[in-house]
């Protein structure tokens, strides 16, 4: 289990840097494949359906667009999808698979909404930033009990991150039905924070809570971080070839532990901004469906920092669009799931093939 | 019927998804292929299962195409690790993802928005004569549906097919050192791409067992985590059959434990009890780890051409 997740075929020439040509073979073609590929797929099976498939692409495609209510929550549903991915990424880049970024946000969520009830009177110079931090604080400890699992016996992360996603489930439920419920809510949710636990929003109308200027301040620290210092490259090194890292110094457990916190660090951020900027309270069902399309946005991106932004974005449009496309022309939301999956797994097979094809050039 | 009786044959009933979805992860893993699409395949093996016995009022025809399904992303799994040579947790994911969409979308399109819960007949109890008159364990053990017995004898058959013959000794090599089954002439892709077909086949059952057994309906959330426990349970039965039958035992008796906790309606939280399973899991799995014997190759792809491995 030690080969790196995500690097070039190792058959690739390792000779001389590949002509500009091979290097646009290798990197953009599998993504325009992988595109094109999971759309006709997927449109081959609406059209089965029996739905339109031109009035069903049109409106994935463009409703982010069309109104600035669609924009907005485009971009809204953004910021939870970039630090889930980040929060996949970071562990991913030494080879571990941190698949609990839903329980990270959602006890991120409760214990930012439990702050935010408690000290509900403080003004928001002082709440708000009490607030995230609680957020993040919580995702970090909840991740904690997984990185410890790990470094100190040996516990498959993929199994101790998954299973504390079902235990964060209770906790909300607890803390939203018995601590702090909030009855006329209709499900499980918590009350809502005081005033000055909310963010703000910023451009508009309509406008996105401020919590997006956050997200995009924490991305742009972890593409510099993992790709300009020293902590960074000890990162990769750990990833790329743990027992060279190892001689060299790099404690190469310790790194993947820290990893591990980090990631759940950004979780629990997530859910401490969609507490103070969407849905001002905790409650059931808000992690939504961010920790599947959050670990297929860090897998399209390839693990790079600076690409799970763009695919981000991207993939938040496709959401928008699903849940109008569902009102519309009635292909059923879960639609856009199969053509993610799809775009991720064409974008592994072009891959192969792309690799081949560099290959036979060289 | 006493109490301990009713309690003892729920817990067997409650083995058989852990015990099947378990089993399928051992045999591919036991060539080398870390499957982690489980939640998904069972997702969809419910999904399916559910879907055809409502339609055709067959379950064995649901369950058989459940086994089918999952089949096929199995032979996806190990067709993608063996000749593509892709990563097993990234393709697993993937497939995980696939079938999560799937499983909810052809629900959708075939129930639609529907007033009342669609529900299907539950698998009928076939009760041996004699030996389920056995005081205690006797209900528990011989008055089952058809699919606790094949799960039983499936987990034998398994044990006896992997450690007390040629062809299973074989299978285990290619898990522990490919290359060196590759050099007595055992086929390790081949190997590999039948286990997975076989464990992916296995998980959809197990997935096709919730609504057919327990619940008589479909829901999104029916799974709830069974698949990743079995990923578990595979660990801490040690990839043998016959310890990973003991820890479903014990992942089953949780399951009950917690549902029956709250129904006779002890003073304690529901959430608690509802999380006593996962939480039991992380603490066994702390030991789990250590006496493990994990498959040498578990995870890792073989490449014939390449000299490192």
């Amino acid at each position: 289990m030690s080969a790196p997740v995500l690097t070039e075929e190792p058959g690739a020439p390792a000779t001389a840097s590949p002509g500009i040509g091979t290097r646009l073979l290798r990197g953009v073609l599998p993504y325009v494949l992988a595109l094109v590929l999971a759309f006709v797929v997927s449109g081959i099976v609406i059209v089965a359906l029996g739905y339109d498939v031109v009035g069903a692409y049109r409106t994935i495609l463009t409703t982010s667009f069309r109104t600035g209510f669609g924009f907005t929550e485009t971009l809204t549903k953004w910021v939870p999808l970039t630090l889930l991915a980040l929060g996949f990424t970071i562990p991913l880049a030494v080879n571990r698979f941190n698949i609990g970024g839903e329980g990270q946000l959602l006890v991120g969520a409760t214990a930012a909404a439990g702050v935010g009830i408690v000290h509900a009177d403080l003004p928001a110079a002082v709440l708000l930033p009490l607030v995230i931090v609680a957020g993040v604080l919580s995702g970090a400890l909840w991740a904690g009990i997984a990185a410890f699992l790990m470094g100190r016996f040996r516990v498959n992360e993929i199994l101790s991150t998954v299973l504390l996603n079902f235990v964060s489930f209770q906790v909300l439920d607890y803390v939203a039905t018995e601590v702090w419920s909030d009855p006329a809510a209709g499900v499980a949710a918590t009350q809502r924070v005081g005033a000055g636990a909310l963010l703000p929003d910023v451009g508009g109308p309509p406008g996105v809570h401020a919590g997006i200027l956050l997200a995009v301040l924490v991305t742009l620290v972890t593409i510099v971080v993992t790709r300009r210092t020293a902590a960074g490259f000890e990162l990769r090194a750990a990833g790329t070839n743990p027992r060279a890292a190892g001689i060299n110094g790099i404690r190469v457990e310790k790194v993947a532990v820290l990893a591990l916190i980090t990631g759940g660090a950004l979780g629990g951020l997530a859910g401490a901004l969609e507490v103070s900027g969407v849905h001002g309270r905790a409650l059931e069902g808000m992690q939504s469906n961010f920790l599947l399309i959050g670990i297929i946005v860090g897998l399209i991106a390839r693990g790079s920092a600076l690409w799970v932004p763009v695919v981000a974005f991207g993939i938040a449009i496709l959401e928008v669009g699903a849940s109008s496309m569902q009102r519309t022309v009635g292909v059923p939301a879960e639609m856009v799931l199969i053509i993610e999956a799809l775009i991720l797994i064409f974008l592994l097979l072009s891959d192969v093939i792309a690799g081949r094809l560099a290959r036979r050039a060289a | 019927m006493t109490e301990f009786a009713s309690l003892a044959q729920l817990t067997v009933v409650a083995m058989v998804p852990f015990l099947l979805a378990s089993l399928g992860t051992m045999l591919g893993g036991l060539a080398g292929v870390f499957s982690v699409s489980q939640e998904g395949v069972m997702l969809l093996g419910a999904s399916v299962g559910f879907l055809v016995s409502y339609g055709t009022g067959s379950s064995v025809l649901g369950i058989l195409l459940a086994a089918g399904i999952g089949g096929v992303f199995g032979f996806a799994l190990g067709w993608a690790t063996t000749v593509l040579r892709l990563d097993q947790f990234v393709v697993g994911l993937a497939l995980f993802f696939a079938a999560t969409g799937l499983a909810g979308l052809l629900y959708r399109i075939v129930i639609g928005q529907s007033a009342t819960t669609p529900r299907v007949d539950t698998l009928p109890r076939l009760e041996i004569p004699l030996l389920s008159d056995i005081p205690l364990l006797g209900r528990a053990l011989f008055a089952q549906n058809l699919l606790v017995y094949l799960a039983a004898l499936l987990a034998v058959g398994l044990w006896f097919y992997l450690y007390r013959t040629r062809s299973g000794l074989d299978l285990r090599s290619v898990g522990e050192n490919p290359k060196a089954a590759d050099s007595l002439g055992i086929p390790v892709a081949r190997t590999r791409l039948w286990t997975t077909t076989a464990g992916g086949a296995l998980m959809g059952v197990a997935g096709a067992f919730l609504p057919l057994v327990f619940t008589a309906t479909y829901t999104d959330t029916i799974i709830g985590g069974r698949g990743w426990l079995a990923i578990a349970l595979t660990f801490f039965g040690g990839w043998r059959p016959q310890f990973i039958v003991a820890g479903a035992l014990f992942f089953a008796a949780m399951d009950v434990v917690a549902l029956r906790a709250e129904v006779s309606g002890i003073d304690v939280p529901s959430q608690v009890l509802l999380v006593v399973p996962y939480v039991a899991t992380l603490l066994v799995m702390i030991f789990a780890f250590r006496w493990a014997k994990v498959p040498q190759f578990l995870g890792r792809n073989y490449d014939r051409e390449s000299r490192t491995a």
